[in-house]
C-alpha cells in the first residue's frame, strides 16, 4: 500500500528539498572568464615627491604618501591572478625592485613592499623623467607586463632647449598609463640633510632654474647681457620656479602621448582602476563561479514553505481550518 | 579556531530556524483529548528530535548560503632553517662576467650566476623567513622577511637587472641589520651580503654598525664575487702601495666585519662552482631548529552543512513516509458512533 504521505504536497516539499541539497552537494559551478592585470608598478621617489600637497585623513601628506595609500588600495581591488612587479625610478633610471608576481598568494608582502617605500632609496637629487620612462617601459617590455608610472613630471634639472630624450624603443608594444601626482599650484620642495632630517625648502638658488647644456634656445639674443661666444644663455643668473612644485600635467600627457600610453591624475583607487580597464592589456582567465547556493537557496524555500505552508493556509482562511477541527471533534466525542 | 563567513547579511535568515518549533510538516489529527495519551518516552523523544531536525536543516541551510569557513591560519611548527636578509649589491660592475668583461658565448655575468644559484638556494629552504635588500648608491629594502618565496624569487630575478653606479655598502648593511622583526627574535639570524666589491664606510655608519651588532644576535656572511685581476679579500696587501680602505676596500671591509665581535664567515668565489660551494656552505651552516609558521589555507564548509541539511532533511522525509493518520486506523471503529452522532 502507498503511504498517505506521498499525497500530501509537505512530503512533496522535503523530497524537492533533499534533491536540491543533493545538487548543492555536487558543487555544481560554471567557469567564466574575468580580467586579470599583468602590471609592473614604477612609482617616482625623487625630491619632489616629498612636497606636501595631498590630504590623508586630514592631515597634509607628501606626494608619495598619497601614491602609496592609492596603489595599496588598487591591488587590494585587482581580480586575483592578476600579477604586480615594483620598481622605483629615480635620477635617469628606472629600477626594478622585484618581478611581477601572482597577486593574490603574495598579496601582504606585496603590500608591505609598498608600504616601505620611501623618498631615501633615491640615489641623486636628479629627476630625469623621460629617460626614467624610457628605461621603465624597457623593464616593462621585457617582463611582457604593462606599465603604470606613477611621477610629477617635474623634470630636475630642467629640459634643455632641445627638449625630452627620444625614446627608441617601438611605441604601442607596451600598455599602460601614465599617472600624474601632485596638485595645480606651486608648493615648496622639502630639504634633507646628510641624516634624513627635513631641514627646510628648496630655495631659488639651490637647484639650476635653467638646463644650459647644448644649445642656447632661440630667444636667448634678446637677453639682457647676451653675447655668442661668452654669453650664449644671457648675462644673468637664470629666475624660475624650478625649486617650487606642482603638477606638470601637459608634459606628461605629451610624453604619453609619444609612446602611446593613457595619462591620468591620481584621485584614487577606484579611477585608477577604470583607467586601466581602458589602458592595460586585460589577459583573460576563467574563474570558476560556485552555483551551489542556487539549489542550496532551493531547498531553504521549500524546507521553509513546508513548515510555513499550513499556518499560513490557516491565517489566511481561519474559517474552514477550525470548522474542520471543530467538525472532527464533534465526529470523535460524540 | 577561526571561523567566519563571507556574507553576514545571510545571516539575518537564522530565524526561520525556529519555524519548526511553531509549525510541523505532519498531518494534525483530531484527537478527543491529549491527557488521553499515554507518557511514553520514545514518542516524547522522536518529536523533539524532529523539531530540531527541521531547526538544523533550515540553520544549516543559512549557513551555508553564508559562506561558513575557516580562516586561513598559521599553524606553529618546528623545522630547520633561519631567518635570512638576502643583501644584494646592485652596482653596474655586477652585470660582467667573472673574467671581468660583457659575457659572451656561454659564460654567465656575476650577477646571472648569483641570480640562479641564490634562487636554487631559497628553493632549498622552504621553511626560512627571507628578506630582500639592495644597495648601490643608497640602500634600499626591496622586500620585508616573508615565507612567500614566489616573490622572493622575483626579487632575486630583478638582481640582474642593469645597475647603478656606487656601492654604498655601509649603509646596505645597516638596512640588513635592521629588517629583522620581533618575530625573528628566537631562531637564528642571517644577513648573506653578495657583492662583487666594497667600498670605504663612513666612519659614523661604522659605529652604527658596531651598536646594531652588539645588540642584535646575528651571523654575517659575506660571498664576495671576485673578478679576475682584482684585489681580493683575503690578499696580503701589496708592499709598494699604502694599505689604506681607499686602495683596498675589500680587504678593510672584511677586516671591519671580523671586528664586529658576530659570527661572521667570507667566502671568496671566483667562478660559479666556487659561489655554488659558498651557498652550500652556508645552506649547511644555517640548518637550525626553526619555528615556522605553516598556512593551512582556508577551509570552506558550506558543503558540511549542506551535508547535515541533506541529513535532517532525509530524517523528515522518512518520519513523513512513516506517517499513519489516527483517521484511517480508527476510521472503521468510529463509523458507527459517526452515524449515530
Amino acid at each position: 500500500m502507498m503511504p498517505r504521505a506521498v499525497r500530501d504536497f509537505r512530503f512533496a516539499l522535503l523530497a524537492a528539498a533533499l534533491v536540491a541539497l543533493c545538487v548543492a552537494l555536487a558543487r555544481p559551478s560554471w567557469t567564466l572568464p574575468r580580467p586579470a592585470y599583468d602590471l609592473l608598478l614604477v612609482v617616482d621617489v625623487t625630491g619632489s615627491m616629498n612636497a606636501r600637497d595631498y590630504m590623508l585623513d586630514g592631515n597634509p601628506a607628501a606626494r608619495l604618501d598619497a601614491v602609496k595609500k592609492t596603489l595599496r588600495d588598487l591591488i587590494a581591488r585587482l581580480p586575483c591572478r592578476s600579477r604586480v612587479g615594483l620598481g622605483i625610478f629615480t635620477e635617469r633610471r628606472s629600477f626594478l625592485l622585484f618581478e611581477p608576481v601572482e597577486l593574490c598568494d603574495n598579496y601582504s608582502v606585496v603590500d608591505a613592499a609598498i608600504a616601505s617605500l620611501e623618498w631615501r632609496m633615491a640615489w641623486e637629487g636628479d629627476s630625469r623623467i623621460a629617460s626614467g620612462l624610457n628605461s621603465a617601459m624597457e623593464i616593462a617590455r621585457s617582463l611582457d607586463a604593462d606599465l603604470v608610472f606613477l611621477t610629477d613630471g617635474h623634470e630636475a634639472p630642467p629640459l634643455p632647449a632641445s627638449g625630452a630624450p627620444p625614446f627608441e624603443g617601438e611605441p604601442g608594444k607596451v600598455g599602460g598609463l601614465i599617472v600624474g601626482i601632485g596638485g595645480g599650484s606651486l608648493v615648496p620642495i622639502p630639504k634633507f640633510d646628510d641624516m634624513g632630517r627635513e631641514i627646510g625648502f628648496f630655495a631659488m638658488a639651490d637647484v639650476p632654474q635653467e638646463n644650459r647644456l647644448g644649445l642656447p634656445p632661440a630667444d636667448a639674443s634678446s637677453r639682457p647681457g647676451w653675447h655668442p661666444r661668452n654669453a650664449p644663455f644671457g648675462g644673468e643668473a637664470p629666475r624660475g620656479n624650478e625649486h617650487l612644485t606642482s603638477l606638470r600635467g601637459e608634459y606628461l600627457q605629451t610624453l604619453a602621448r609619444r609612446i602611446e600610453l593613457g595619462y591620468v591624475r591620481l584621485q584614487d583607487a577606484r579611477q585608477l582602476e577604470a583607467a586601466l580597464a581602458e589602458n592595460a592589456s586585460r589577459r583573460m582567465i576563467e574563474t570558476a563561479v560556485d552555483l551551489s547556493p542556487i539549489p542550496a537557496a532551493i531547498a531553504l524555500a521549500a524546507l521553509v514553505a513546508c513548515y510555513g505552508a499550513l499556518p499560513l493556509s490557516r491565517l489566511v482562511g481561519p474559517q474552514r481550518g477550525t470548522s474542520h477541527i471543530s467538525h472532527k471533534n464533534e465526529r470523535t466525542t460524540s | 579556531m577561526n571561523f567566519a563567513v563571507d556574507h553576514p547579511a545571510v545571516l539575518l535568515l537564522l530565524p526561520l530556524a525556529f519555524l519548526p518549533f511553531v509549525a510541523t510538516v505532519f498531518a494534525a489529527s483530531g484527537y478527543p483529548s491529549l491527557t488521553a495519551v499515554p507518557r511514553d518516552r520514545l514518542s516524547f523523544a522522536t518529536d523533539i528530535g524532529l523539531h530540531l531536525a527541521g531547526a538544523l536543516a533550515i540553520a544549516a541551510i543559512v549557513f551555508g548560503l553564508a559562506g561558513f569557513h575557516r580562516r586561513e591560519q598559521p599553524v606553529e611548527r618546528i623545522g630547520n632553517g633561519a631567518n635570512v636578509v638576502l643583501l644584494f649589491d646592485r652596482s653596474s660592475s655586477m652585470d660582467n662576467s667573472f673574467g671581468n668583461r660583457l659575457p659572451s658565448g656561454s659564460e654567465e655575468s656575476k650577477s646571472d650566476a648569483a641570480k640562479r644559484l641564490i634562487s636554487d638556494f631559497v628553493t632549498r629552504r622552504p621553511h626560512d623567513r627571507i628578506g630582500v635588500a639592495a644597495f648601490s648608491t643608497s640602500p634600499m629594502p626591496v622586500l620585508p622577511l616573508t615565507s612567500r618565496h614566489d616573490t622572493v624569487k622575483a626579487a632575486v630575478a630583478a638582481i640582474d637587472r642593469p645597475g647603478l653606479a656606487k656601492t654604498d655598502v655601509g649603509r646596505g648593511l645597516v638596512l640588513a641589520m635592521t629588517m629583522f622583526d620581533e618575530n625573528a627574535a628566537n631562531a637564528s639570524r642571517a644577513v648573506v651580503l653578495v657583492s662583487d666589491g666594497a667600498a670605504v664606510i663612513d666612519r659614523r655608519v661604522q659605529a652604527t654598525l658596531r651598536s646594531i651588532a652588539a645588540r642584535t644576535p646575528l651571523n654575517l656572511y659575506w660571498l664576495f664575487l671576485r673578478t679576475k685581476g682584482s684585489r681580493g679579500i683575503f690578499d696580503p696587501p701589496d708592499p709598494r702601495q699604502p694599505d689604506t680602505p681607499q686602495v683596498n676596500p675589500e680587504r678593510h671591509l672584511h677586516l671591519f666585519l671580523s671586528t664586529l665581535g658576530i659570527p661572521y664567515r667570507a667566502f671568496e668565489a671566483g667562478s660559479p662552482q666556487a659561489v655554488e660551494q659558498a651557498i652550500a656552505e652556508i645552506d649547511k651552516q644555517e640548518m637550525r631548529p626553526l619555528a615556522y609558521f605553516e598556512r593551512i589555507p582556508r577551509r570552506d564548509l558550506s558543503s558540511l552543512c549542506y551535508a547535515i541539511a541533506a541529513v535532517a532533511v532525509a530524517l523528515l522525509a522518512l518520519a513523513k513516509l512513516a506517517e499513519r493518520g489516527l483517521a484511517e486506523r480508527y476510521r472503521p471503529a468510529l463509523a458507527p458512533g459517526g452515524k449515530r452522532g
